[in-house]
């Protein structure tokens, strides 16, 4: 597969306007090498615009980042650029399932079906999607091979951020300011995992957290608690790049959730520093 | 509504309140102190509040009842009230946090 | 998505706008429908169409405005199911400009982008080149422009 990446990335050099980027970026991709995989895509979307393949493409790199809200968007426009496109359907139909949104889940692997009625895979998440269960990812990453960059990176032990801390797999989630999961885990109060979805759309809030602070002059943001109305959160900053979000039910009140999340604070902030 | 403002600014340490329209991010109601640019909280806040329901959706808690950002110069405090407003206070960071809640909540249930 | 320019001042500010703001599709132009910068739009066709419709709306919302003897109307919005349109103009040194916004109504807001143009409006003017006279566009030049306008905001 790197002779393949070699390759294509020759071609790619020669003609920088070829339609080569979509395999290039697809193999890289699959390698596990996102950072790349973006770069490959972005400049290949900069020259083609208007080219649904080349916003599935993005969307499907978006995706393996989890920045859920963005690939939503690319693959809304690849839709809008050709309302058939079975890439962007199933992408959607993946993102709506994410978010519990099960019926247009179902809504746009229906839609795909039409196009592509012979295709085993959307039957097969179209059953998962009916009987509860998450389809799978539309376009899965292989096992990569290990890169410079992951050879260089020290193995992170995510389950032992919190190791101690009541709750650890269940209710704590250390993020990265692109919302890709560090440690922790977080269940909703029916048992799902809900940790990703979540992740994805905390850094939303923190970005808008941060941006009311600055612009009302209120100074750097230091931490948000919300109460819902079946549990209480808690998000706030254990560095600059990285977020924490503690999440108890209504039993445990919002004064004694921010002690909790001061402990966890703590311990993510002295986890990240060995990192 | 301004009485029901009133009951917010009245404790001590919040600098000004706002009854906003959570949809359009505009302002209903307000009474600020000078310095707070009452159009800027109401559009930041509403749009804060859209991005934490999602999030709080998706953890499966519900809607949110009340919530509070903390920051080192200022803290907000924002109650969603059931006509699709949001009643916001604006305060010091020092704000009897308890105290403000209860008068929030009291003004979300006055514009229900 | 990637903001075009064809007067190139107008990039940053209009960039900004676009992130701040959150909004999907922006045009600014001329109240003839001249285009001077475009963002989020993949098509063409759209920009002109967008373009053309817009200022339809500011010409014939002027004239209402004047019927009833108002002054001009500071800002439109238009709120739809998922999306709201929103249209103002402002006066530079050398003319109007007029801002066609689209946004999503889950992503952003009326607030927002009423917040975010008004610094739109202020960054622009700053950015504004000064002392430039506006060109004079003959009709058989008008075509080559918009082809050329066209490639410009679409990169090509």
């Amino acid at each position: 597969m790197a002779d393949d990446v070699r390759a294509l990335s020759a071609q790619l050099a020669q003609d920088p306007q070829s339609l080569v980027f979509l395999r290039l970026a697809e193999a890289l991709r699959r390698k596990g090498q996102l950072d790349a995989a973006l770069r490959v895509a972005l400049n290949g979307l900069e020259r083609h615009p208007h080219l649904a393949d080349a916003h599935d493409l993005y969307a499907r790199v978006l995706t393996d980042k989890h920045d859920y809200e963005r690939a939503f968007d690319e693959w809304d426009m690849a839709l809008r650029i050709a309302p058939n496109h079975t890439g962007a359907l199933k992408g959607l139909a993946f993102l709506y399932f994410k978010v519990g949104d099960l019926q247009q889940a179902e809504t746009h692997l229906e839609l795909a079906q039409r196009v592509e009625p012979d295709d085993p895979s959307i039957t097969q998440a179209i059953e998962m999607v009916r009987g509860g269960a998450s389809p799978p990812s539309p376009h899965p990453v292989l096992a990569a091979e290990p890169s410079e960059a992951a050879a260089a990176a020290p193995a992170l032990d995510e389950s032992r951020v919190f190791a101690g801390l009541e709750g650890a797999q269940e209710g704590l989630v250390l993020l990265d300011a692109a919302g890709r999961v560090l440690g922790g885990a977080l269940r909703s109060p029916a048992g799902a995992d809900v940790t990703d979805a979540v992740a994805a759309y905390l850094a939303g809030v923190s970005q808008e957290a941060a941006r009311s602070a600055k612009l009302l002059g209120l100074g750097a943001w230091s931490g948000l608690s919300a109460e819902g109305k079946h549990g209480n959160v808690h998000v706030s900053q254990p560095s600059k790049d990285a977020l924490l979000l503690v999440v108890r039910d209504r039993g445990v009140p919002l004064g004694r959730l921010a002690i909790l999340a001061q402990r966890a604070t703590g311990m993510a902030k002295r986890w990240l520093d060995k990192q | 509504m301004n009485h029901t403002l009133d009951l917010v600014t009245r404790v001590r340490g919040v600098r000004g309140a706002m009854i906003v329209s959570a949809d359009d991010g505009l302002v209903v109601a307000e009474q600020l102190m000078e310095g707070i640019q009452g159009s800027a909280v109401a559009a930041l806040e509403a749009g804060l509040a859209g991005r934490l329901r999602r999030a709080m959706e998706a953890a499966g808690i519900g809607a949110s009842v009340f919530w509070h950002l903390q920051a080192d110069q200022g803290t907000l405090l924002v109650v969603p009230a059931a006509s699709g407003m949001l009643v916001v206070a604006v305060a010091e960071p020092d704000v009897n946090i308890g105290l403000v809640r209860l008068e929030l909540l009291r003004a979300g249930e006055a514009i229900a | 998505m990637t903001a075009r320019a064809v007067e190139s001042w107008t990039l940053q500010p209009l960039t900004d706008f676009v992130r701040e703001a959150s909004v999907r599709l922006v045009l600014l132009m001329t109240p003839a429908g001249q285009v001077l910068a475009q963002s989020g739009f993949s098509r063409a066709v759209d920009v002109m169409s967008a373009a053309a419709l817009g200022a339809a709306i500011v010409a014939s919302t002027g004239e209402l405005a004047k019927q009833l003897r108002q002054p001009p109307f500071a800002a439109l919005n238009h709120q739809g199911h998922r999306h709201g349109i929103f249209l103002s103009t402002f006066p530079m040194s050398h003319g109007t400009i007029v801002v066609l916004a689209v946004y999503d109504l889950d992503v952003s807001s009326l607030g927002l982008v009423q917040l975010f143009y008004e610094q739109l409006a202020a960054d622009l003017k700053a950015a504004s080149p000064k002392g430039s006279v506006p060109k004079q566009v003959l009709a058989a030049d008008f075509e080559r422009e918009l082809s050329e306008s066209l490639n410009t905001l679409f990169g090509r």
